[in-house]
């Protein structure tokens, strides 16, 4: 058994290490509370715009000459791999790399083969597992976390779409961890270009779009002029579900961690017990057994 | 009387209830009165100048947008 002082450091330090995660742990839960909110208030924007869009397309009735619309072929892919820029959050920046892999071998193993499929990295932890996976990342923006905006955000969606236009690529995807709740993420990967063609809803936003707008320039032209804006829309939410994705898995993991110290120090408290009996118990031992010898 | 919502990505701007607002169409600029009808309109890069119910006259510098509005409701979603 373990000598009395050794126990005693390591119990101070599993003690330390609970409360540097029991503070990741708040810390996480603050920035999961603004991440929320972010979200929350994009959604009136993204809901009106796609509002629009749909009873405006709806209303058409040719299709519009669209730059982002589909190609027969899906020659050039590119995977846009969107992760953190720290650790410690379980598997939420493994599960990207490995699904960013997955597709590679898997679903474009096609386009892997003759070296037409592309990588950018948004967050440091992409960068870093692909490299050690030995997969090339074409472009990556390791520091994109520290001034985040929708403009930021805006410009890198517009560097995308602008090189599909060009035809450098035919197949945009999307790989980042959807927000579900604080303790669950989905992984998903998602279809970010060509964009899917717009299907008009039946339900309830038929009172709407019954009126009869005007349209200023031509219907036309706000079409082309949404459906951009959509896509930024579309990329922000990604960025924004993958950031609040990255505290939650944070805050869960950390929780676990602050456990498990717990479950530590008390396992070790019992063994610190245990020793510190038994030396009081031969130290007794001792005492008798030297008073005896005394009166014999 | 109509109610105003200017809507960003990031934040509600704006809402409330105003008299008029001035916008940059993209064929020039136009105001909204009370029961004007139903629009949907590109936005350019210029000034919102939003007079409220109180008078108060304030404005808003965007890099572009759409409007939408009908039965005295407008909203701005703005860049």
């Amino acid at each position: 058994m373990a000598n009395l002082k050794d126990i005693r450091t390591r119990i101070a330090s599993v003690k330390s290490t609970q409360q540097v995660t029991s503070a990741m742990k708040m810390v996480s839960a603050a920035k999961l509370r603004k991440a929320q909110d972010a979200i929350i208030q994009m959604r009136p924007y993204a809901e009106k715009l796609s509002e629009i869009l749909t009873s405006v397309s709806s209303n058409l009735s040719s299709d519009v000459d669209n730059k982002y619309a589909g190609r027969k072929t899906e020659g050039k892919i590119l995977i846009i791999a969107i992760t953190s820029n720290r650790g410690l959050c379980g598997g939420f920046n493994l599960n990207v790399v490995k699904r960013t892999t997955e597709l590679l071998t898997v679903n474009f193993k096609e386009q892997a083969k003759k070296n037409n499929v592309d990588i950018f990295a948004i967050g440091k932890k992409a960068v870093d597992g692909l490299k050690s996976k030995g997969i090339k990342v074409a472009i990556s923006y390791p520091d994109f976390y520290d001034k985040m905006t929708f403009a930021t955000v805006s410009e890198i969606a517009q560097t995308i779409m602008d090189s599909y236009a060009h035809g450098d690529y035919d197949h945009v995807e999307l790989v980042y961890n959807q927000f579900k709740n604080a303790a669950v993420q989905n992984l998903v990967n998602e279809q970010f270009l060509p964009v899917k063609p717009i299907k008009p809803e039946i339900s309830k936003s038929k009172s709407s779009s019954n009126l009869s707008y005007l349209f200023e320039p031509s219907m036309q032209d706000i079409v082309v002029t949404i459906i951009p804006q959509s896509l930024k829309i579309q990329f922000f939410k990604a960025i924004l579900d993958s950031v609040a994705a990255e505290h939650g898995a944070r805050m869960t993991a950390m929780h676990k961690a602050t456990d498990n110290a717990f479950e530590l120090i008390r396992e070790l408290k019992l063994n610190y017990n245990k020793a510190r009996q038994a030396s009081i118990t031969n130290e007794i031992l001792e005492i008798v057994s030297g008073a005896n010898a005394m009166k014999g | 009387m109509m109610y105003l919502e200017i809507i960003t990505p990031e934040k509600l701007l704006f809402a409330g209830e105003i008299k008029l607002i001035k916008l940059p169409g993209i064929s020039g600029s136009f105001e909204i009165m009370t029961n004007h009808a139903p629009i949907i309109s590109i936005l350019t890069p210029g000034k919102i100048k939003v007079r409220e119910t109180n008078d108060i006259v304030s404005y808003f510098e965007i890099n572009g947008g759409l409007v939408e509005a009908s039965n005295n409701k407008i909203k701005v979603l703005v860049d």
